[in-house]
């Protein structure tokens, strides 16, 4: 566990609490184990509920950084949960990872909420491995979101197997995949092959394929995903068109880097920066909608 | 589980012992479609279902009736649990899965947790819930212990009622006492008896399974009475007119305790729309179908009807919980008309 994200968090929670909350946190996390324990389940009860806002004022300290815990549009009781899982490591370290389990084996939706999204700021959080996945598994959204999005531990400790599964799945469920941290650094080729495998799939059903999913491929560019490229440029849709380009764009595979040129206004946005990944991420997807 | 060495129904549900036959239901001339309308600006709590018994198409079909939460109490499983994994997997699915999985229809959930009476019966086991119950009882929506008190009127059964009474009582919650099926009257009084003496506020004491003949004790006493319309059995929605007529709204709600035997999960809207039709006042419906319930049941502070899916049409129902949750764009009503299938 880090000390040091531990007061950053106390610093945003500060930055949001009534002082009756803010008390209410520090008694339960100088008392005994179970107490603590119980305070994580009955949060709800004692804290407003609200989003908190990360927004520092200048005399404010220091917040984590999205690359340690990335706090933005949490709840007040997210928050708060996942500060007092850290209290909790600090009170009784010896029977830490017992506790955890049992906090997981009995929690709701919200508390795998909390409890997922502390997994990168414990202490060795590669022993919380099979419970991440456990996450991806999870069919329920807000747990499913709670280790794919924002969460900067899948791209640390996920093996390319867990970790293709998660983008797999989060593009499978209509999310936005660049809300996925690490997304560019773990592109691999299975997972490029995989995608478009899926993409054929997709379009045999008369669905679509969110745009952005095709910045996995470009590094891994081959014969079978040039033709994925020349179906995105003749689609109907500008967004297919951009895709397309900008993954024969991140190409060294010689024909796809001549499929660009022959869109030469989508290669001339690229080489000038105009036109890159960002231009094409929504968060509104609706793949399965039939396209009329 | 049943213990009873006499009981020969293998499954039974909330109404099991009916002496009425189900053949030929009666008013078949009222159809449901043709009254719905009366319904239709009308939103309503259900304050006793067993969603984990009931399909997606129910889950659509109580949205599209107005349907905006409900209460899923703690219930048997139908056929004796086998250990206490069971019953934690179980708890467990009340504030998890079966959350989410009413969150996608934009229907507010809540719970309570309970042993059951007839599972108190098996003592061994019943001892190793108690002391995993306070694990749940504090969680996020739920919001009270139930469904407790009596089925066969056993020592075991009476024990672990009074336990759990303790426990509601320490936890600041309320209390949904299911009443036994027979010798009801006595149960009901029984249970009525029990919980005062352990110093509980009847007004926070939800008795439920109410009748004719129980409902003048529970009330004059100062409980809650619920009625539940359940086909075929105890409570059918015109004597549930008849009840209303008597007795006004105070401290009256109606739920459809629907599970996994025959049942209705619309008995509510059905009873609002029979009520409606018999010229009982907007507010009355009002109270004995939606409000009642949520000031018995938010005594437990679990329960803000900001959080209630606002939206009757059920659209939009995908910014449910202020985040986009359903799998991609699943349509929310595909029509159950339309022979194609997207």
């Amino acid at each position: 566990m880090s000390i040091h994200v531990q007061k950053k968090l106390w610093a945003v929670i500060l930055s949001n609490t009534l002082s009756s909350e803010s008390e209410w946190l520090e008694q339960r996390s100088q008392s005994t184990v179970m107490e603590l324990m119980t305070g994580f389940v009955a949060a709800p009860r004692f804290l407003r509920k609200t989003i908190i806002q990360t927004k520092k004022n200048e005399s404010a300290e220091e917040f984590p950084s999205p690359e340690e815990i990335s706090v933005t549009d949490w709840s007040l009781v997210r928050l708060c949960r996942v500060w007092l899982l850290l209290k909790l490591e600090e009170l009784d370290p010896k029977h830490f990872k017992q506790n955890i389990e049992t906090l997981f084996d009995t929690a709701e939706i919200n508390e795998l909420v909390a409890l997922y999204s502390a997994l990168p700021v414990l202490s060795s959080p590669e022993q919380w491995l099979f419970r991440a996945t456990d996450a991806v598994r999870s069919n329920m959204g807000l747990v499913f979101d709670a280790i794919a999005l924002r969460n900067p531990y899948p791209s640390k400790y996920f093996s390319d197997q867990a970790w293709n599964q998660l983008v797999l799945k989060t593009i499978f469920n209509d999310k936005p995949i660049h809300l996925i941290m690490g997304l560019d650094r773990r592109k691999n080729e299975a997972l490029a092959h995989i995608l478009s495998d899926f993409a054929h799939e997709r379009w045999a059903a008369g669905r679509v394929v969110a745009p952005e999913v095709w910045r996995l491929t470009g590094p891994y560019m081959n014969e079978k995903l040039l033709q994925d490229m020349k179906a995105l440029f003749a689609s109907s849709s500008a967004d297919n068109h951009r895709a397309a380009a900008l993954a024969c764009g991140e190409s060294t595979f010689p024909p796809a880097l001549a499929l660009l040129e022959e869109h030469p206004e989508l290669a001339i946005q690229i080489k000038t920066g105009t036109l890159n990944w960002s231009d094409i991420e929504f968060k509104e997807l609706n793949t399965y909608v039939p396209q009329p | 589980m049943c213990l009873n060495p006499n009981e020969s129904t293998p499954n039974p549900s909330h109404f099991e012992d009916s002496d009425q036959q189900i053949a030929n239901p009666a008013h078949r001339e009222l159809a449901w479609e043709d009254y719905r309308e009366l319904i239709k600006d009308m939103k309503f709590f259900d304050p006793h279902i067993h969603m984990v018994s009931r399909t997606t198409d129910d889950y659509q079909a109580m949205r599209q009736s107005g349907i905006i939460a409900l209460i899923e109490p703690a219930f048997w499983l139908g056929q004796p649990r086998t250990g206490l994994s069971s019953f934690k997997d179980y708890y467990s699915s009340l504030v998890g899965w079966e959350r989410f999985r009413s969150s996608q229809f934009g229907i507010k959930h809540y719970c309570t947790m309970g042993l059951n009476s007839r599972e108190a019966n098996n003592e061994p086991l019943a001892e190793q819930v108690m002391e995993i119950l306070p694990l749940y009882i504090y969680k996020e929506g739920v919001v009270g212990v139930g469904e407790i008190g009596f089925d066969d009127q056993t020592a075991a059964e009476e024990k672990y009622f009074r336990l759990q009474l303790e426990l509601a009582k320490k936890a600041k919650l309320p209390v949904q006492i299911h009443t036994p099926h027979r010798d009801k009257k006595n149960g009901t009084e029984r249970s009525m008896a029990i919980a005062l003496e352990h110093g509980l506020d009847p007004s926070w004491v939800i008795v439920d399974h109410n009748n004719e003949e129980t409902v003048k004790s529970v009330l004059d006493q100062g409980f809650y009475a619920a009625f539940t319309i359940y086909p075929f059995t105890k409570m059918g929605n015109e004597r549930m007119v008849k009840v209303v007529e008597q007795y006004g709204p105070e401290r009256i709600m109606v739920n459809s305790a629907a599970d996994w035997g025959i049942s209705d999960p619309l008995a509510i809207p059905k009873t609002a729309a029979l009520m409606k039709m018999r010229g009982i006042s907007a507010e009355t419906i009002r109270m004995v179908t939606y409000q009642n319930a949520i000031d018995a049941f938010g005594k437990s502070g679990q329960i803000d009807v900001s959080d209630f899916g606002s939206d009757q049409s059920g659209e939009g129902i995908d910014k449910f919980h202020g985040n986009s949750i359903l799998r991609g764009g699943q349509q929310l009503n595909p029509s159950k008309e339309s022979l194609v299938i997207q």
